[in-house]
């Protein structure tokens, strides 16, 4: 693992900074109105990313695993370490349409079942269940398949629903955890699907946010530009004969506020402990908190 | 002690369908009643039913349907409540409920 350098920045409360709400409201809105380096009408933005969705949801995991040269499996993995599964858990997984990391909530949890019952510790009487909640159908639909593919179709853990990270589906603190990865940049008012988290969370849940984000290292930033702009759509063109998506993906990333500016957003929301570890140079960042 | 009262409670649960009822009503927060003939999940407080496709509930908000225009369309026997329709009609509920909020 040679290109991974991890570095974590705990992130200060508001009040030792100045106010940033006015440059904070401006970055929203922006957000909320671009699509990629387009500027779209906010109703039309949460269409737009569907289309997208639907077009690359079934060369979804393919695409990922070119993209990242398999990379984005170790990030993952990191994700969930970070997230302490247990057993009895109550797991949303947003975004999360086909499986990923909800997969490796679930195995992780299973694993420390395994250690308990060998130890004569198994006494949990609640249930493990994680959600999985996607706004987009079709990406669901690939999940369910992985999932029976990988002998979980029956299971009664993993649970599948249509939703929208701006308006979840759930009872206030009703959720241990919350994942999002590489899903809140295709929102369109992110400091709503944020709010939405926090409000979903018990007292002492954990939010998690896996997400491409800003590398500022000299050279490197220029060989990521050019591996961005020229590569990645290009392959897109190639494997899934659909190259303005996969521009959309790479635009929305430099379009999407920078680590320290989204964990503002995540601190203003009200999440506590709020930290953020740059993957592979900052090319992805994990953000997380905890409701306290 | 302990344990015994939680294996009640457990057994409790498990009679009902309550497992999966975490679930609330996206609009509203309120809790959502499964219906079975229309396999669907439905919002008494704002009176919405959102569609269950596939086994994947779907509650996005814009995918909910107003319970008196499904009455209505049963009752005409495949008249088309167009979309259009059902979105407004939809909007209205969302602001009955704000208001209610207010």
């Amino acid at each position: 693992m040679a290109l991974r350098r991890s570095v974590t920045r705990l992130v200060g409360d508001l009040n030792l900074l100045p106010s940033l709400l006015p440059r904070g409201a401006a970055l929203l809105h922006s957000h909320a109105t671009s699509f990629g380096f387009k500027e779209v009408p906010e109703e039309e933005k949460s269409k737009l990313v569907g289309n997208v969705f639907t077009s690359v949801s079934s060369n979804y995991d393919l695409m990922n695993d070119m993209m990242s040269a398999g990379l984005h499996r170790l990030w993952k993995d990191r994700l969930v370490s970070k997230l302490h599964p247990f057993p009895g858990m109550k797991h949303l997984d947003v975004a999360g349409g086909t499986g990923d990391v909800a997969f490796r909530v679930l195995e992780s949890i299973n694993s420390v079942s395994r250690r308990a019952m060998q130890h004569g510790l198994a006494e949990t009487e609640e249930e493990t269940q994680i959600y999985i909640c996607d706004i987009n159908p079709n990406m669901l639909n690939v999940g369910k398949k992985r999932a029976i593919e990988r002998g979980l179709g029956e299971n009664h853990c993993l649970h599948w629903i249509e939703g929208d990270a701006e308006a979840l589906s759930f009872d206030d603190g009703s959720m241990d955890g919350y994942t999002i990865a590489f899903g809140i940049r295709n929102v369109t008012r992110i400091e709503k699907a944020l709010a939405e988290a926090y409000r979903v969370l018990k007292r002492g849940g954990r939010f998690l946010c896996l997400e491409l984000s800003h590398v500022e290292l000299p050279i490197f930033k220029q060989l990521y530009d050019y591996y961005s702009f020229s590569v990645i759509p290009a392959m897109g063109e190639l494997v899934a004969g659909d190259r303005e998506s996969y521009k959309y993906l790479v635009e929305s990333i430099r379009r999407f506020p920078n680590q320290e500016a989204f964990a503002r957003m995540i601190v203003d929301t009200g999440f506590q402990k709020v930290e953020y570890e740059n993957l592979v140079g900052g090319v992805v960042a994990i953000h997380s908190g905890l409701k306290l | 002690m302990v344990r015994a009262s939680r294996r009640l409670l457990k057994d409790a649960a498990n009679i009902g369908k309550a497992f999966s009822d975490f679930l609330a009503c996206p609009l509203s927060k309120q809790p959502l009643r499964h219906c079975e003939d229309s396999q669907s999940r439905i919002s008494e407080t704002i009176g919405v039913s959102f569609p269950i496709i596939d086994g994947i509930p779907c509650l996005v908000p814009k995918d909910g349907k107003l319970l008196e225009d499904q009455n209505k369309s049963q009752v005409e026997n495949g008249a088309d409540p167009s979309s259009g329709n059902s979105e407004r009609d939809l909007l209205l509920a969302v602001n009955i409920w704000v208001t209610g909020l207010i």
